[in-house]
Order: C-alpha cells, then sequence, then structure tokens
C-alpha cells in the first residue's frame, strides 16, 4: 500500500520506503529525508534565469553569494522531486519527516 | 501599573477562560438559532469593513487593508471581516490591554460612547503603521463586546515619511506609537487630541479622517448590535458569541488531526539589513502530533540592534495566521479560537522574538519571509489530505515604493503606492497562478485604478502591467507580477524610496521543485527625458517593465539601478521610477509544463523564446509558435538524461557543497553560519 506524501513523493508502508510517484522507483528508507535517496546537482543559476541586465548590479538572476539551487531527481526517471534555494555550502534541509509508526497505524 | 509595555497582556493570543455567564448562556442555544446569529454577525462585520473602506482616506484603508473585527466583552474576536488575517489573532491585543487596565481605572473607564485608539506595534503586532479604533458595546446597561477596525494608514510621523522607516537604529525614530487610549466621550471625538495625533503626523488629513472612518463604521455595527440583543436577549448574544470560539477551536483540532504526524522545517533566508545587503536566517520547525501544531525554530539569526527588520514574536504568530486562516482553516470562522491548536516557543533575543528598544519598522518585511516559510512546509505538510490546496506561494517579498511631500493641490501626503496589492498567486496542482491577484496578506485588498491614484498623488503612470521576468516557472507557473513606472508630474518635487527584499536572494520560493519568483529591483531615472518623448508620441518608449532595459529604451537621463529596499531620496518633477511587485512561485517540474502551455505564455507575452527553448524545452515554429511534440519530447528526454549525469547522491554532493560558504561580509549579522545562535543575554530588561 501507498500513501501519497507530495506531487513527486509516495512512502511505500509494505517497504517502508520512500518512492517516486512518477516511476514508482524506491528511494530510500521512509525515517530517512527522502533526498538521500535522490540525485542531487546544484543548478546553475544561468540556465534558469536570464539576469538581462549584465554587468550591472541588480538584476532578474539571484546573486550566488547569496543563492544557490540544489536540485533533487529521482535517479530512475530524472524527474525534479524538489528542489532548495540555499546559500552556498547551507546544509540540505530535511523538509518532510513522517512519523512512520503513526502513519501505519492510521492506514491500518 | 507601570509606565511601560505590557509583557503580559500580549502573551493572552488564544481565547480567555470561560465565564461562568458564558457557560450558562451556551448550554441554551439552539443550532438553529446560531445559525443565523453567525451570519448576522458576519453580514455586520462585513458592513464595518466596507464602511471602513469607504470613508476612509489612505492608500491602505481605501484599497482593502482593513479588518473590521467582533470582540467579545474580554477581549476575544470572534468574528471578522478582512482580507488582512493576521488581524484574527492580534487586533484582539489591544482591546485585551483595554479590558486589564482601563474597564476598573477610575480615571479612563469604559463607558458608552467611549472610543480607544491604539497603533504601538507591541499591542497591535505588526508595525506602527497599521492603527486601530475600537469603541465598547453595551445594552442593558452592561459591557457586551466591543467593535474596533484596525487598517494600515501609514504615515505617523516616523523619521522617513510613511510609518515604515528604513533607516531607524531605535524605536524612539520610528514615529507615533499609542498604547490604548480613549480618544473619545460621550460619542464624540475629543479635538484636544486629534490634534495632537493630526500633529504628530507629515498628513495629519488622512490621519483624521482614518480615525472618523473607523468611529463611524464602529457606531454602525454598535447600533446593528444593540438591535440584535433587543430582539435576541442578552444571555442569548454572550452565549452565542463564545459559542463560535468553542465550536471554532473543536473544528481546527480536529481538521489538524487529519494530516498526518511529523516534523516539517524550512529554512528562510532573508537578504536584506536597512539598507545593507546582509543575509539572515530563521529556521522554521513545524511539529503536528495528534491534534496540536506546535511552531518552534531551529537557528535563527539574532536580534538586530539598530535595524529595524525585528518582529514582537506576536506578529509571528499573526504572519502564521494568513496561512493558517486564508488557507488551512480556509473552511472555518477566523478568530483567535484557531489557536487552540497551535502550540508555540520562541528563541528570546532573535529576529522573530524582539525585546526591549530595538527597532521593528520593517517587522512585515520578518513576518513574510517567516510565514512564506510556513507556506511552503504546509503545501508539504497538507498534500496528502487536500492536494488542491497544497499550493506554491504568492509573492511575499513586497516591492512598494514610499513617498512623501506634497501632491497637486498642494495638500501634504506621505504614503505607499497600492501596486503591493497587485502581485501574483503562486501556481497550483492544476492550474497556472492567477496573475495581479493581489497581496498574500491582504487578499481581499486592490491595487486601485491609475486613474485614481493619479487624481490625488503627484504621479503620471508610464505603463502598469503584467511582465514575464516575475514569476517563478514550473509544471505550472506562478501568475504574473506587476511592473510599473512613474514620472514625478504636477509637482516640482517628491521624496521617493522602497521597500521590500529579495534583489538577491529570491523571496518567494517555488514547491515541488517548482523554481522561485525572480529577483525584484528598483530602476530610477533623474533628469529623465521621458516627458519629451511622451509629448512627442514617441512609441518606442517602453510598455513595460521587461522593454526597460534593451538598447531601445530611448529615455535619457541618469540611469541607475538599486535594491528593491531603497532609502528615500528627493526626485524632481520628470524623474522616473520603475518598480515590479513579483508574481507567484512555479509548481512542479519545468519539464512536466504542457508545451501548448508554454506557447500560449508566448503569444500573450508571459514567456520569452528562450524560456521556451531552454527552461521548458519545448520544439516549435517560432514563427507559427507549432509545436513539435515529438521533438519535444526527445529534447525533454535528454535533459531527464542529463540530470541523471550531473547528478549525485547526496553524500557525494554534501562532500563538496559543504566547503562552499558565503562571503564573510554579508554574513555579519546572521549570528555564526550556517546554524545561528541568538544573542548572549546580559539580564537586560524585556
Amino acid at each position: 500500500m501507498k500513501i501519497r506524501i507530495t506531487e513527486y513523493l509516495e512512502i511505500d508502508l509494505d517497504q517502508k520506503k520512500w518512492c517516486c510517484q512518477r516511476c514508482g522507483q524506491m528511494l530510500v528508507d521512509a525515517r530517512e529525508n527522502y533526498k538521500k535517496g535522490c540525485l542531487v546537482a546544484e543548478k546553475p543559476l544561468e540556465e534558469v534565469y536570464p539576469a538581462l541586465t549584465e554587468g550591472q548590479p541588480y538584476g532578474f538572476r539571484p546573486d550566488p553569494n547569496f543563492c544557490r539551487i540544489v536540485e533533487f531527481y529521482c535517479p530512475a526517471c530524472g524527474v525534479m522531486i524538489e528542489n532548495e534555494y540555499l546559500p552556498p555550502g547551507h546544509p540540505i534541509t530535511h523538509d518532510i519527516q513522517i512519523d512512520l509508526d503513526a502513519l501505519i497505524r492510521s492506514a491500518t | 501599573m507601570p509606565y511601560t509595555r505590557d509583557t503580559e497582556v500580549v502573551q493572552r493570543l488564544k481565547p480567555e477562560a470561560m465565564t461562568q455567564a458564558e457557560q450558562e448562556a451556551l448550554a441554551g442555544i439552539d443550532d438553529l438559532d446560531f445559525e443565523i446569529f453567525q451570519h448576522k454577525m458576519n453580514m455586520i462585520a462585513l458592513e464595518g469593513k466596507e464602511t471602513t473602506m469607504k470613508l476612509g482616506a489612505s492608500t491602505g484603508m481605501r484599497w482593502g487593508d482593513v479588518a473590521f473585527g467582533i470582540y467579545t466583552g474580554l477581549g476575544d474576536l470572534a468574528v471578522v471581516a478582512t482580507g488582512i488575517w493576521f488581524h484574527a489573532v492580534l487586533g484582539q491585543i489591544p482591546v485585551k490591554f483595554i479590558v486589564k487596565h482601563w474597564l476598573k481605572d477610575e480615571t479612563v473607564g469604559v463607558r458608552p460612547g467611549d472610543s480607544y485608539f491604539f497603533n504601538d506595534p507591541f499591542y497591535s503586532g505588526v508595525h506602527a503603521a497599521d492603527m486601530g479604533l475600537c469603541v465598547p458595546v453595551f445594552a442593558e446597561g452592561e459591557l457586551i463586546c466591543f467593535v474596533g477596525a484596525n487598517v494600515h494608514t501609514g504615515e505617523n510621523g516616523s523619521a522617513e515619511p510613511g510609518g515604515q522607516p528604513i533607516a531607524a537604529k531605535s524605536r524612539y525614530e520610528e514615529g507615533l506609537m499609542v498604547p490604548p487610549i480613549k480618544v473619545g466621550e460621550n460619542y464624540t471625538l475629543r479635538e484636544d487630541i486629534m490634534t495632537m495625533l493630526g500633529t504628530a503626523t507629515r498628513d495629519p488629513r488622512t490621519m483624521v479622517l482614518d480615525i472618523k472612518a473607523r468611529l463611524a463604521a464602529c457606531r454602525i455595527a454598535e447600533r446593528r448590535i444593540q438591535e440584535m440583543v433587543a430582539d435576541k436577549g442578552l444571555a442569548f448574544f454572550r452565549g452565542a458569541l463564545r459559542k463560535i470560539l468553542t465550536t471554532t477551536a473543536k473544528a481546527a483540532r480536529k481538521k489538524v488531526s487529519l494530516l498526518h504526524d511529523g516534523i516539517y522545517r524550512q529554512p528562510r533566508f532573508m537578504d536584506i539589513v536597512g539598507n545593507e545587503e546582509k543575509i539572515i536566517k530563521i529556521g522554521i520547525c513545524l511539529e503536528k502530533k495528534g491534534d496540536k501544531l506546535k511552531l518552534t525554530f531551529d537557528g535563527v539569526s539574532p536580534m538586530l540592534d539598530a535595524h529595524p527588520q525585528n518582529t514582537f514574536f506576536q506578529g509571528i504568530i499573526g504572519l502564521a495566521m494568513v496561512y493558517f486562516c486564508g488557507w488551512f482553516f480556509y473552511d472555518l470562522p477566523a478568530n483567535n479560537a484557531l489557536l487552540e491548536a497551535l502550540d508555540w516557543e520562541f528563541p528570546a533575543r532573535t529576529v522573530v522574538n524582539a525585546s526591549g528598544d530595538v527597532p521593528t519598522a520593517l517587522a512585515p518585511a520578518i513576518q513574510t519571509c517567516f510565514v512564506h516559510g510556513i507556506f511552503l512546509i504546509g503545501a508539504r505538510m497538507t498534500y496528502n489530505l487536500d492536494p488542491e490546496r497544497a499550493v506554491a506561494s504568492w509573492f511575499s517579498g513586497f516591492g512598494v515604493p514610499y513617498f512623501g511631500g506634497f501632491n497637486q493641490w498642494e495638500e501634504p501626503v506621505a504614503d505607499i503606492s497600492p501596486e503591493l496589492n497587485a502581485t501574483g498567486a503562486g501556481a497550483r496542482p492544476d492550474m497556472d497562478g492567477v496573475s495581479g491577484a493581489g497581496a498574500f496578506f491582504a487578499t481581499m485588498s486592490d491595487c486601485s485604478d491609475v486613474e485614481t491614484t493619479e487624481a490625488d498623488r503627484p504621479f503620471l503612470y508610464l505603463f502598469r502591467n503584467y511582465f514575464k521576468h516575475s514569476y517563478g516557472a514550473g509544471k505550472y507557473r506562478g501568475g504574473a507580477g506587476v511592473g510599473f513606472g512613474v514620472s514625478i508630474h504636477h509637482v516640482p518635487w517628491l521624496a521617493m524610496g522602497g521597500l521590500g527584499y529579495g534583489s538577491k536572494y529570491p523571496a518567494t520560493l517555488g514547491i515541488f521543485g517548482g523554481y522561485a519568483v525572480p529577483p525584484g529591483f528598483i530602476q530610477t531615472v533623474h533628469g529623465s527625458d521621458v516627458k519629451k518623448h511622451l509629448a512627442d508620441s514617441d512609441r518606442s518608449l517602453p510598455v513595460n517593465l521587461d522593454q526597460l532595459y534593451g538598447e531601445a529604451n530611448p529615455e535619457k537621463g541618469n540611469r541607475a539601478l538599486h535594491n528593491i529596499t531603497m532609502g528615500i531620496k528627493p526626485f524632481l518633477n520628470g524623474d522616473t521610477f520603475y518598480m515590479p511587485a513579483g508574481g507567484g512561485a512555479g509548481y512542479g517540474d519545468v519539464l512536466e509544463r504542457d508545451p501548448q502551455a508554454v506557447m500560449d505564455d508566448l503569444r500573450s507575452g508571459l514567456a520569452s523564446r528562450w524560456m521556451a527553448e531552454n527552461l521548458y524545452k519545448v520544439a516549435f515554429d517560432p514563427e507559427t509558435l507549432v509545436v513539435d511534440l515529438e521533438a519535444t519530447k526527445q529534447l525533454r528526454q535528454k535533459a531527464f538524461e542529463e540530470r541523471k549525469q550531473r547528478g549525485v547522491p547526496m553524500a557525494e554532493f554534501e562532500e563538496t557543497w559543504s566547503k562552499q560558504h558565503p562571503p564573510r561580509d554579508i554574513l555579519k549579522y546572521f549570528g555564526g553560519y550556517p546554524h545561528p545562535k541568538p544573542k548572549m543575554d546580559f539580564g537586560l530588561p524585556m
């Protein structure tokens, strides 16, 4: 039995694992941060935001001294499960920490 | 009482204990009568809100930054008409202050015909620009409730016009801050106090008109309530008002119980301190267990001693209610009984829990930065229960000009412009966000017609419309925001500045892989020749914000780009000022966006060819905009494969990632990177 958690994530209660909702790929133990089961990459800012004001102190692109984009992909299908905008080197966030025992109790 | 701020009354955000009289009255209330009562009370509050808006003068009051509430005799807010949901828990504090301090004080007292004014943000919760007025309602010789209106009037005589001084170094530069004070007796405002309040500001006309608008609305509501009590009886009224609170609390806890237990986290970063480009952090944790939520913090930057991006804790709870009232508890009454489902714990002496005399004029920035994290947490926490409401965020970074001077009628003006009420909504799980939807914190507000704004503000609008670099991309994109430009018109000069955040680190992040709203910034042109171009009917002038930055823009003058937070400076007749009110954030993976929707955006000017090709990976004929579906599928498959090539397991990623560090100078106020610690407590008074 699978429980939908977000647009791209499910928890397989039988396997007690996070899964990709798009392709069914098992990611990691459901008690862990699902991001540990993803492929992780820093996305160059210029691939998302054209600045339009080259050479100026301000533009439509975040300042890399303040902000980087870290993306989390399903290792099987490559869909972007989530991203984070973080200052350089800031620890990755454990954003969803489901109480698995309570989830299993409520599902059964 | 000591003549200082009351730190006890601000803790009383949850409903007061039920009185014996309420308990006895509550038992006898019929369900049908209760439904009719609730409807009537909501209509009374709505009439109060509409009356306030129609009679007021400030930008905030005229365009809907208004809350009209009905409070119990103990001060709890039972009914409110507003889209400014933070007033659902903050508007009650001044009323509870009055009940605590003035009800039995023989020099002040609470009597029929009295009225009370307040704008000290310690009690109102947000900032001194928000001002309120309430009156007690009596029936059968007894105090039965209060009614009141809270509105952003703005100008309060602070060091900069408009009530939000960027350069404030202590609260003593933040202008008038009035704890609840009696301003009227015997159904009459006291002229000596009106003169004092008017004289204390740059714009006395707006100050006094706004006070009178609030009072007029209160008197109508007072009359309606007295008619109801005459019809249904005092006991019914008291019991039914309390029943609204008890049923709300029960329903709120029941709804929370439907969510999965767990802990949800979101770090938030803000890129401006005063007007210095420095980064600070609010680490947010929300734990859901059983039928309760608990808000705690995991690393918050220390309180800023001499910059105004601090907030009192009560403002944080207030802004949290913008999400809870408007999005999660959307189907429940908005009142402070919703807080029976929420507990909290704040770290002392941090930017989210200010104390002492530090300035707080820009508390709305730190509050909205915080609550944007609650929106992200909320989407993750509620997707399973109600996926249609697990949406990306509306724009949260402000982006509002403030100004002071004289208008074309030689009247003093000191205010903000209404475009902050024209930001874009976040994308949804099934559709793009709505463009120009409103302000997320003031969802029933409006941005005015430009002609109306021009009628008593010394501006000539050059354009005001949507622009393509205003929203976050995604499977569904955010609604577009509004870009606008004004030229100083009809007057020799005007002082102008800008408020907001997000010029360096995006203010509004996407959800489930959706991208953030691009940074926003200001462009100014001093000595602009734009009026000459207008006189010549020059059609090459930019007609939206996207066209400002290219070589084709014919406007000449001393052009400069600025952070969205820009200190106030003089602008002469003809100088121009351009600013964005941002759009909504994106939802989901860009590679899942319907290629046809990308073409629709190209046609409407809300996407560029660069975006279609490079971000969304759509193959199309640039002449006809016909999509090549097979080629698009191949482009996207290639992009998915490239991600898998580029991505590495998290442990491997962290090995190199964790060695990076922002430049030291931008961490000046961070408080220890990456895990800030609160300031040391030197035993100073709170």
